[in-house]
């Protein structure tokens, strides 16, 4: 099985949410009470139901009136994952040849470290069951030759997805026919995701997009470097304190005690 | 225990002391059994052990948590005014290490608590504060991902320093300091062990300044 990426080539989104429809179809995911706060962004942010959401920013411009611009929210699927670093139970987040990161949610036991540990702030909690849950990539659908469920929907041809180098070559050609300011965002990230994104705009002009993600130093001091260094600390009092009782020997009363 | 009827024995320590350091030295073991079970993938043959496997450890690690950190204000009460603070002796103890680790003609006379001890219950109440504070706000995370990560670091970092601690402190307790285990057993040592380890204390007790 090849690696894929889907590219998000947000010019082309017209902000339908056919995607996130179609997501929580696939998924099961239930529908979520919202609320009004302002914009058309709907519910307002990603959860434990809701792993497909389209951002919706409004940029005011000189001239007056808005310009707005969607994107699609979801996890990125890294190649370096740093919810899969900071998982404690062997197999519960696993990444397939494809290149889905996926929670096996019936693994799962609930200590958020996933939730506080990836660069994007993607898998959320179900309250009631208290389990992170998040985007699966439709590894049900691709393993079996099928696209994922929002890229199935997508009418305007915003989302795509095939094979990650003629995926990401499409990218970068996309983005210079853009022109402007238009980028690639994901493929230079976390040894490189499997979303990737043509921006039109700057990268932090779109809301709760990441600039320049990576994983946090937070884990790498955590899982890096003092995890080993407490073993070896742990490990060197053991042997220090050993080779004290050989070299020095135990400091004993004088006669006359037990 | 009934006092003993040799002459030779002297009663070391407190049933309040002797209790709260077991509890606190079972919890503390406990904490790190389930602790390396879900810090190591290696190891997870320890989930194995709890029916429910990782999830039920989980939880035990985090009730255990809120045990140990009980236990530990119970060891202030204990301990706390023998050892919160440093006098000269304490000075001239660190100056020769108490004799551990190069011949040294005469120890510093300490009381109920050498140094050592000292600076062993200070650390342990430096990081009882750091692990219940992290572990409570990993348990149920109020602040924003970008705070909760450190917290993972600082519980790690604590992990390194107890689990250093607790290996010299086991065997400074057992066979580095023969006689020494009782204390934390039935309370009684011999004369001869409080006179090499807590002479000053040793000199009070006698003369009647204080109990234990």
């Amino acid at each position: 099985m090849t690696e894929k990426v889907m590219l998000v080539d947000v010019s082309k989104c017209t902000a339908c949410r056919a995607c996130q429809v179609a997501c929580k179809q696939w998924n099961k995911l239930p529908a979520e009470k919202t609320q009004q706060h302002g914009t058309h962004q709907n519910p307002p942010d990603l959860s434990w139901a809701t792993w497909n959401l389209i951002r919706f920013t409004e940029i005011p411009l000189k001239e007056g009136g808005v310009k707005w611009l969607f994107r699609r929210d979801a996890c990125l699927h890294c190649t370096d994952p740093g919810c899969q670093r900071a998982c404690p139970v062997p197999g519960c987040i696993v990444k397939t040849p494809e290149g889905a990161v996926v929670i096996n949610s019936e693994l799962c036991i609930g200590c958020k470290m996933c939730v506080n540990s990836c660069p994007f702030e993607i898998p959320r909690i179900n309250p009631e069951d208290n389990k992170a849950y998040k985007c699966t990539f439709c590894w049900d659908r691709i393993s079996h030759g099928l696209i994922p469920a929002c890229a199935k929907a997508c009418g305007p041809g915003a989302i795509t997805f095939g094979d990650k180098d003629v995926m990401i070559a499409r990218a970068y050609a996309r983005a210079k026919a853009l022109g402007g300011d238009a980028t690639v965002y994901g493929d230079k990230y976390v040894k490189g995701t499997h979303v990737i994104y043509v921006l039109p705009e700057k990268v932090r002009m779109y809301e709760r997009m990441v600039v320049n993600p990576s994983i946090p130093i937070s884990l790498i001091l955590w899982k890096d470097i003092l995890k080993p260094l407490s073993v070896l600390a742990i490990g060197a009092a053991l042997v220090g304190t050993f080779f004290h009782y050989v070299i020095k020997g135990p400091k004993r009363p004088e006669e006359g005690g037990e | 225990m009934a006092k003993p009827k040799s002459k030779n024995l002297i009663l070391a320590s407190t049933t309040f002391e002797r209790v709260v350091h077991w509890v606190l030295a079972l919890s503390c073991l406990f904490l790190f059994l389930t602790g390396f079970g879900l810090m190591f993938h290696s190891l997870s043959f320890v989930a194995r052990f709890f029916p429910g496997g990782y999830a039920t450890m989980k939880l035990l690690h985090n009730i255990d948590g809120i045990i140990f950190g009980i236990a530990f204000l119970f060891a202030l009460i204990a301990w706390g005014k023998d050892t919160l603070y440093f006098d000269e002796d304490d000075k001239k103890w660190f100056r020769v290490l108490g004799g551990y680790l190069w011949e040294v003609e005469k120890v510093p006379e300490c009381g109920k608590f050498n140094a050592g001890q000292k600076t062993f219950f200070i650390v342990l109440f430096l990081f009882w504060f750091i692990m219940v504070g992290t572990g409570i706000f990993m348990w149920f995370p109020i602040f924003p991902p970008a705070l909760t990560r450190w917290l993972y670091v600082l519980h790690v970092f604590g992990v390194l320093v107890l689990g250093t601690f607790l290996v010299i402190h086991f065997y400074l307790g057992t066979y580095g300091n023969p006689g020494t285990f009782q204390v934390m057993g039935h309370g009684y040592v011999t004369k001869a062990w409080a006179k090499l380890h807590r002479p000053k204390w040793l000199r009070d007790v006698e003369a009647g300044r204080r109990s234990i």
